[in-house]
C-alpha cells in the first residue's frame, strides 16, 4: 500500500561526534536510515543511546560531522543557514518534551507565529489558525497563554503550532514525557490522527515501549548505532 | 506582530524596563534642557545688540601709523549714499576736576548725537558749554546736576547724568564725560578717534566697505572698517560653542543609560535563550530575531525620547526662568529644535546599544539555544 511512497527522509553514513574537551562523544555512528512519506516511526533506545541528536539532525537543527540528509531527496549539506531555516519553517513540525510556547504569546499567536515568519497575510493567518484549532479542538483554549494551561492542553499547542505550515514531517522529541498517562494517550492519538487523516510522516522518539502500538516502524538506537528495526504489523 | 511581540517581551520585565526607560528620559531631559536654556540665554543677550547689526565702526588704522581720522576722511565718508547715519566721536582719557578727581574718558559728540544714543536719568542733555556724565562716574565722584567739572584748561557746568549703559561696542558712558565736539577741539586739539556709521541696510555693509575701500583706503590703509554684524555673530558663534559643550557633558548621561540598556538587552537574551532556539527551530531567520530585540531597545528609546522631550520643555523653562529671570517664550522654534535634538539623540543612544544584543541573539545557533535552560 505504502509501498510506493517516496523517501521523504534518507540519511547515508551519518556521523555525529561531539567534542567536549578533550573528549570525543560520538553520539551517531555511521547511521543510514530510509524513511518514507507517510510513514510513522518510533525511535527507542536507553538515555543517550542517540535519539534526540538523530531528531534534531533530521529536523535540519543540528548539521552531521560527516555522511549526508536528504529531505525531500535534496541534500542539505549545501544548503545555507537561511535555506535550513526556510525548510524547517515550511517542511518541519517540532514538538518537543518541554512544549517550548512562547509565554508572553497566546495558545492562538504561538501557533500564528510560525505563519509570520514565512510573511502569510493576516486574513489567511486567522483563517489558518481556525482550521487548525478546530482540527485540534482548541478552540475554547484559544486566548490562554501557555501559564494558563495544563501540560497536555500546552503540549497541543505545541502541536497545533507543529502544524502551522502544513509541514511533510512532524518530529517529536518525548511528547508525553512530561504528562500523566490520559493526557499522554490524548496527545498519542493526535499524533496518530495527524499521521492517518493528514498523511504527516512521524518520527517519534520515546522510553515509552507501550507507544510502539501507534508506530509502522521502531527504530532501536544504542551508543549512536540502530541495533534493530522492526515493523509493528500496522 | 513583531511589535506587539517585542511591547510584551518587555513588560515582562517592568521594573527593568522601566529603569532602562528612565536612563534615557533624564538623559533627553537634561540634553535638551540644557540646549533649550543656552538658546534662550543667547536670545536674551543678543537682543541687546539687535539695533546694532546695521552699525559699523571705523577706526584709524594703526598698524599703518594713523592714530586719527581728518575732517577730510570724515567728509568722504559722509557722502557714502550706503549710510543712514554718521556719529562723529572724538575721545582722550583726561583729568576730570570737581570736588574730587579722577582719570576718566572724554568724548566728544554731537549734541544731537548724544541725545539719540542716551537717555538722561537727570537734568536735560545739552552741550553748549555743558557737559554731560556717565551714570558710574557720577556716582564715583559724587557729582550732580549743576556742578561744575573742570576739564583740560575749561569748565563745564553738568547738565545731565546719564542712565547706566548695558554693554556696547562703540561708545561707553557709564564711567566718561561727554562734551560737544566744539569743545572737544577747543581743550584738545584732536582729529577724531571713530566713527560711528549706522547702513540703511544690513545687506549694504559690504558694499559700504567696499566704498571705504575706494574712497579712503585706495592709497594707504588709513582706517579699519569693523561691522558689529560680525562681531555679533561671533558671540553668537561662541554661545553655540558653549553650548554645544554644555550638551555634550548631559550627553554623558545619555552615554549611561545607553549602557544600562546594553545591559539590560543582554540579559534579556541570555534569559530568552532558549525561546530564541524554540523560535529559529520553528522557522525564524536570524534577522527576524534581530528585528525583536532591536524593536525591544528602540522602545525603549523612543518612548523615553518622547517623555524627556516633553520634560525637557519643562526643564528648560525652569532653568531659564531660575537663572536669567525672564522665560519669555520658550516654545520658540530653536527650543523646539533642541528637544528635536535631544529626543533623536536618545533614540540613537538605545539603536546603538540595542544592536549588539540583538545581534548577539541573532548569532546563537539554534541547536544550542534549545538545549539552553
Ligand atoms: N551538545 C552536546 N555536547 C556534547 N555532548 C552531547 C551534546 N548533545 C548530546 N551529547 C551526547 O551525545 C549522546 C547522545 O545524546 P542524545 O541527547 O542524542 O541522547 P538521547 O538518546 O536523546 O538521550 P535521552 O533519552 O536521555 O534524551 C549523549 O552521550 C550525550 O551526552
Ligand atoms: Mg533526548
Amino acid at each position: 500500500m505504502k509501498a510506493k511512497a517516496y523517501e521523504i527522509v534518507r540519511l547515508k553514513n551519518v556521523t555525529k561526534v561531539y567534542k567536549i574537551g578533550y573528549y570525543e562523544v560520538v553520539a551517531l555512528n555511521d547511521v543510514s536510515l530510509e524513511i518514507k512519506d507517510g510513514e510513522f516511526i518510533a525511535v527507542m533506545g536507553p538515555s543517550g543511546s542517540g535519539k534526540s541528536t538523530l531528531l534534531n539532525i533530521i529536523g535540519c537543527l543540528d548539521k552531521p560531522t560527516s555522511g549526508e540528509v536528504f529531505i525531500n531527496g535534496v541534500s542539505t549539506k549545501k544548503l545555507s543557514e537561511k535555506k535550513l531555516t526556510e525548510l524547517r519553517r515550511d517542511t518541519i513540525g517540532f514538538v518537543f518534551q518541554q512544549y517550548n510556547l512562547i509565554p508572553t504569546l497566546t495558545a492562538r499567536e504561538n501557533i500564528e507565529l510560525p505563519m509570520i515568519f514565512k510573511g502569510m497575510d493576516e486574513r489567511e493567518r486567522e483563517n489558518r489558525v481556525r482550521e487548525i484549532l478546530e482540527m485540534l479542538t482548541l478552540e475554547n483554549l484559544a486566548d490562554r497563554k501557555p501559564m494558563e494551561l495544563s501540560g497536555g492542553q500546552q503540549q497541543k499547542v505545541a502541536i497545533a503550532r507543529a502544524l502551522a505550515n502544513e509541514p511533510k514531517i512532524l518530529l517529536c522529541d518525548e511528547p508525553t514525557g512530561n504528562l500523566d498517562s490520559r493526557s499522554g494517550h490524548e496527545i498519542m492519538e493526535t499524533i496518530k490522527m495527524l499521521n492517518r487523516e493528514e498523511g504527516m510522516t512521524v518520527i517519534l522518539v520515546t522510553h515509552d515501549e507501550s507507544l510502539k502500538k501507534y508506530a509502522e516502524r521502531v527504530i532501536r538506537l544504542r551508543d549512536g548505532r540502530i541495533v534493530d528495526v522492526s515493523s509493528t504489523g500496522n | 506582530m513583531y511589535l506587539q511581540l517585542a511591547i510584551r517581551n518587555l513588560r515582562r520585565v517592568k521594573v527593568r524596563s522601566a529603569l532602562a526607560m528612565l536612563g534615557i528620559i533624564i538623559g533627553v531631559t537634561a540634553v535638551s534642557s540644557i540646549g533649550i536654556f543656552g538658546e534662550n540665554l543667547k536670545r536674551v543677550v543678543l537682543e541687546n545688540f539687535q539695533d546694532m547689526v546695521n552699525e559699523v565702526i571705523i577706526l584709524p588704522s594703526t598698524t599703518n601709523g594713523y592714530d586719527s581720522i581728518d575732517e577730510k576722511t570724515l567728509s568722504k565718508i559722509g557722502k557714502s549714499i550706503y549710510i543712514s547715519e554718521l556719529i562723529p566721536v572724538k575721545s582722550k582719557t583726561a583729568k576730570i576736576e570737581g570736588e574730587k578727581s579722577t582719570y576718566a574718558i572724554v568724548y566728544g559728540l554731537n549734541e544731537r548725537d548724544v541725545e539719540e544714543l542716551f537717555k538722561a536719568e537727570k537734568g536735560k542733555i545739552s552741550l553748549k558749554r555743558k557737559c554731560v556724565v556717565g551714570n558710574t562716574l557720577a556716582k564715583r565722584l559724587d557729582i550732580r546736576v549743576g556742578d561744575r567739572l573742570r576739564i583740560g584748561n575749561k569748565e563745564y557746568k553738568v547738565s545731565a547724568i546719564l542712565e547706566r549703559e548695558g554693554a556696547r561696542f562703540d561708545i561707553n558712558p557709564n564711567n566718561a564725560v561727554i562734551v560737544s565736539l566744539q569743545e572737544f577741539s577747543d581743550n584738545f586739539n584732536l582729529e577724531y578717534s571713530m566713527l560711528i556709521v549706522k547702513v540703511k541696510n544690513v545687506d549694504e555693509i559690504e558694499n559700504f566697505k567696499k566704498f571705504v575701500e575706494r574712497s579712503v583706503n585706495y592709497k594707504v590703509k588709513k582706517v579699519e572698517v569693523f561691522e558689529l554684524k560680525s562681531i555679533i555673530e561671533r558671540i553668537n558663534r561662541a554661545f553655540n560653542q558653549v553650548n554645544l559643550f554644555l550638551m555634550a557633558i548631559a550627553a554623558v548621561s545619555l552615554l549611561v543609560a545607553g549602557v544600562s540598556i546594553l545591559n539590560i538587552m543582554l540579559m534579556s537574551t541570555i534569559e530568552r535563550t532558549k525561546e530564541i532556539g524554540v523560535m529559529r527551530a520553528i522557522g525564524a531567520f536570524r534577522e527576524s530575531i534581530l528585528k525583536i530585540f532591536l524593536l525591544e531597545s528602540l522602545i525603549l528609546g523612543i518612548s523615553g525620547s518622547v517623555i524627556g522631550g516633553i520634560l525637557s520643555l519643562g526643564g528648560g523653562y525652569l532653568i531659564t526662568s531660575l537663572i536669567i529671570h525672564r522665560s519669555g517664550d520658550i516654545l520658540n522654534l530653536s527650543s523646539l529644535l533642541y528637544m528635536a535634538e535631544g529626543m533623536f539623540f536618545g533614540t540613537l543612544t538605545s539603536l546603538i546599544s540595542g544592536l549588539y544584543p540583538a545581534y548577539r541573539a541573532s548569532k546563537l545557533e539554534p541547536i544550542e539555544a534549545l538545549r539552553y535552560e
